[in-house]
């Protein structure tokens, strides 16, 4: 039975969070605000743009079909309609009225594609493309050979050696979000421990807790307690945002992103907990929920040292970081993503985290327990050290 | 429950029904401050034991020490004979001077964690707290977060903390302070009524006369050392025997009389000390002679007079 005091400390945690209003708005602000943001994705992607091209001739009307052609050929995004005007004067008015995006016509040395106020890129590239195929056919008839005889030789495609920049880009974007995340999540669930942990011992129901419980049991629940909120919470986020994806054009990237959102999971769980700890040192340091803005101070700079790591190490730096705790625990499942880091490295650098975390448990015991009741005013760590328990 | 009654090597000194709580040798200090220094009592099962002692006389380090809250730098706690171990501590009903519950939280919830925490279950846990809140007419308050309750009020579910667990022993700081004189009788109840149960109560308090009256034992503590313990009565009458006499007129001559000390002189009242039987019948002769004699009784101090005498 005494194995599970530190999990009824744990849903204390929960159950608390979980019932404090701001937590909540808070919560539930931010995936309306990732909705928001992924609907808007989805919506710009799936628009479909729709042109409207008018002509006054017979020989532009053809030549207007074959654009509709070229664009629904080229982009299912962009399509073009085709309407005809009796002459020149209602194709205008058409244009004015804006009845009609463009109005194909001959003119000049070929082909005119007049615009209202401007000419929609999308229209131009397909008219351009449509009107050289025609004529170029038409030419090429003309000097008796073909299209084909004349462009032979002329193909060229592209090849890249290392990757695909569009997915490295997707890689950064979501390097970007894990450790964003991860910032969030253990600045505010740091802190709200930190805090919970003043208020235990501003209020002294410590006292009471302590001479039922170890302050090493206390310690774990409160950690556990944040851990299952902060992963919790985490795990919506990644969830909404996973599903959010695919409405949009991103979605084949999540089978390749998968792998890392798994490293990502652990690496975040054991560098949480190591942070979580030293959040909860800061919090028995102080003896008034005051306090806990002073006491927290180099943590809140280590926290924000890991995220901006993160986002801004480069090469050799980057790979060094990527073993070092607690920055490991977002710059490798980063490295990862990015496919610069094999899985044995990962694998060395979890183990590296996982010693680091269980010694600063150590320490972090240490400290909370004799501090703990030491209520009067700020402790500093090498009081709080050697102070007799 | 305490269930100390089988014969051991344990004899308590006034044993009362069952378990016991000893303290032998306490000492700790705080850098060079020796707040607590070779302190030795028993508690005995069934009986109510009040700790007294000035500011910094080193009642409350004593009992965090007991509790396992502060470590010992000398000594030993028993239980049952026994050294104290955290499962005994854990069925002890405590209750710090600084009180504390979690402000935010409702009554009922806060009090179930903490009787979980102390191995409840947590069905076990909200039927006693139910009944314990009942009994101070706050079951309907449940609900309440603690601060919403008044100061009297939340000194109530503080003691429901401690005593929901039906506890084998009770250790409790200062529970008279902040009382009205109502809740002071109710609490007087409480506390006799658990330690009827056959467990050690242990209670500190400033309030001589509260203590006096409620005591079945008293330990005086001053400047970090037991200076008295024992039953009131023993505390009373283990000084000096003495007389108080009240003359006619004026009692200075009294000094003068062979193998009497005078303690006290006052006008025509004279507290004295006899070196021996005889001594006190000559004066009581001479007394007679010289007039009137008013009163001659012997003179029990009262327990504040032997507190200023021991912790002078």
């Amino acid at each position: 039975m005494r194995s599970t005091v530190w999990v009824t400390v744990a849903r204390r945690e929960i159950v608390t969070k979980l019932t404090d209003r701001t937590f909540l708005l808070s919560t539930f602000g931010l995936i309306g605000l990732l909705a928001v943001v992924l609907g808007v994705q989805a919506f710009m992607a799936n628009r479909t743009e729709t042109y409207t091209v008018v002509t006054s001739s017979a020989p532009a009307a053809q030549m207007a079909a074959q654009v509709e052609l070229v664009a629904e050929a080229t982009d299912d995004k962009v399509s073009v309609t085709v309407t005809r005007a009796a002459d020149d004067a209602a194709a205008t008015r058409a244009l004015r009225a804006d009845e009609a995006s463009v109005w194909l016509h001959e003119g000049g040395d070929g082909w005119l594609l007049t615009g209202k106020a401007d000419v929609p890129d999308g229209v131009e590239t397909f008219a351009a493309t449509a009107i050289r195929e025609v004529t170029l056919g038409a030419n090429a008839a003309a000097a008796g050979t073909s299209v084909e005889e004349l462009v032979r030789g002329s193909a060229l495609s592209t090849a890249v050696l290392e990757g695909d920049a569009e997915k490295a880009g997707v890689a950064q974007a979501l390097g970007f979000a894990l450790a964003l995340l991860f910032y969030l999540a253990s600045f505010t669930f740091g802190y709200a421990l930190a805090n919970s942990v003043v208020e235990e011992k501003a209020s002294r129901i410590v006292e009471i807790i302590a001479t039922k419980i170890t302050t090493r049991e206390l310690l774990a629940g409160k950690v556990l307690g944040n851990l299952v909120l902060a992963f919790g919470q985490m795990a919506i986020f990644v969830a909404v945002g996973l599903v959010g994806l695919t409405f949009t054009e991103y979605d084949r990237f999540i089978p390749a992103i998968s792998g890392a959102v798994g490293w990502f999971t652990v690496f975040f769980v054991v560098g949480f907990g190591l942070l979580a700890c030293l959040w909860a040192v800061a919090g028995a340091l102080a003896s008034r929920t005051e306090d806990v803005q002073s006491t927290s101070t180099p943590l809140t700079f280590l926290t924000t040292g890991v995220f901006f790591g993160a986002l801004l190490a480069t090469g050799t730096a980057k790979t060094v970081l990527s073993f070092v705790p607690p920055f490991s625990a977002v710059i490798m499942p980063v490295r990862v993503l990015e496919g610069s880091a094999p899985w044995w490295q990962a694998l060395v650098a979890l183990v590296i985290l996982v010693v680091a975390a269980a010694l600063v448990v150590q320490v972090a015991a240490r400290l909370y327990q004799r501090s703990l009741l030491q209520t009067q005013g700020r402790l500093s760590l090498r009081q709080a050290w050697s102070t007799p328990d | 429950m305490g269930s100390g009654t089988e014969a051991g090597p344990y004899r308590g000194v006034m044993t009362g029904n069952g378990a016991a709580l000893d303290v032998e040798g306490l000492s700790r200090s705080f850098g060079d401050l020796r707040a607590v220094d070779d302190v030795s009592f028993t508690v005995p099962g069934g009986l109510l034991t009040g700790f007294v002692g000035g500011n910094g006389a080193g009642k409350t380090t004593t009992m965090r020490m007991i509790m396992g809250l502060l470590a010992l730098h000398g000594g030993e706690v028993r239980w049952n004979g026994a050294p104290i171990t955290a499962g005994d501590r854990r069925r002890i009903g405590y209750m710090p001077e600084e009180r504390g519950l979690y402000p935010k939280q409702k009554v009922l919830d806060q009090l179930v964690y903490l009787g979980e925490l102390s191995g409840m279950s947590r069905a076990d846990a909200r039927s006693a707290v139910m009944v314990t809140l009942e009994r101070f007419d706050l079951a309907d308050r449940a609900g309440e977060r603690v601060e919403k309750l008044s100061l009297g009020n939340q000194q109530r579910v503080q003691i429901t903390a401690a005593l929901m667990t039906t506890p084998d022993a009770l250790i409790l700081d200062e529970p008279f302070s902040g009382l009205d004189p109502r809740a002071v009788d109710s609490m007087t109840d409480l506390l006799r009524e658990h330690a009827a149960r056959g467990i050690p109560v242990l209670f500190s308090s400033h309030q001589l006369d509260l203590v006096e009256r409620l005591c079945d034992r008293l330990v005086i503590l001053s400047r970090g050392r037991v200076v008295a313990s024992g039953s009131v009565d023993d505390l009373r009458s283990r000084g000096p025997v003495r007389y108080r006499t009240t003359l006619g007129g004026d009692a200075g001559w009294i000094r003068d009389v062979g193998g009497i000390h005078v303690v006290d002189l006052d006008g025509t009242t004279a507290l004295v000390e006899a070196s021996d039987p005889p001594a006190l019948q000559r004066l009581l002769r001479a007394a007679v002679e010289r007039g009137d004699v008013l009163d001659f009784a012997r003179h029990v101090p009262a327990l504040s007079e032997v507190y200023r005498e021991v912790t002078a």
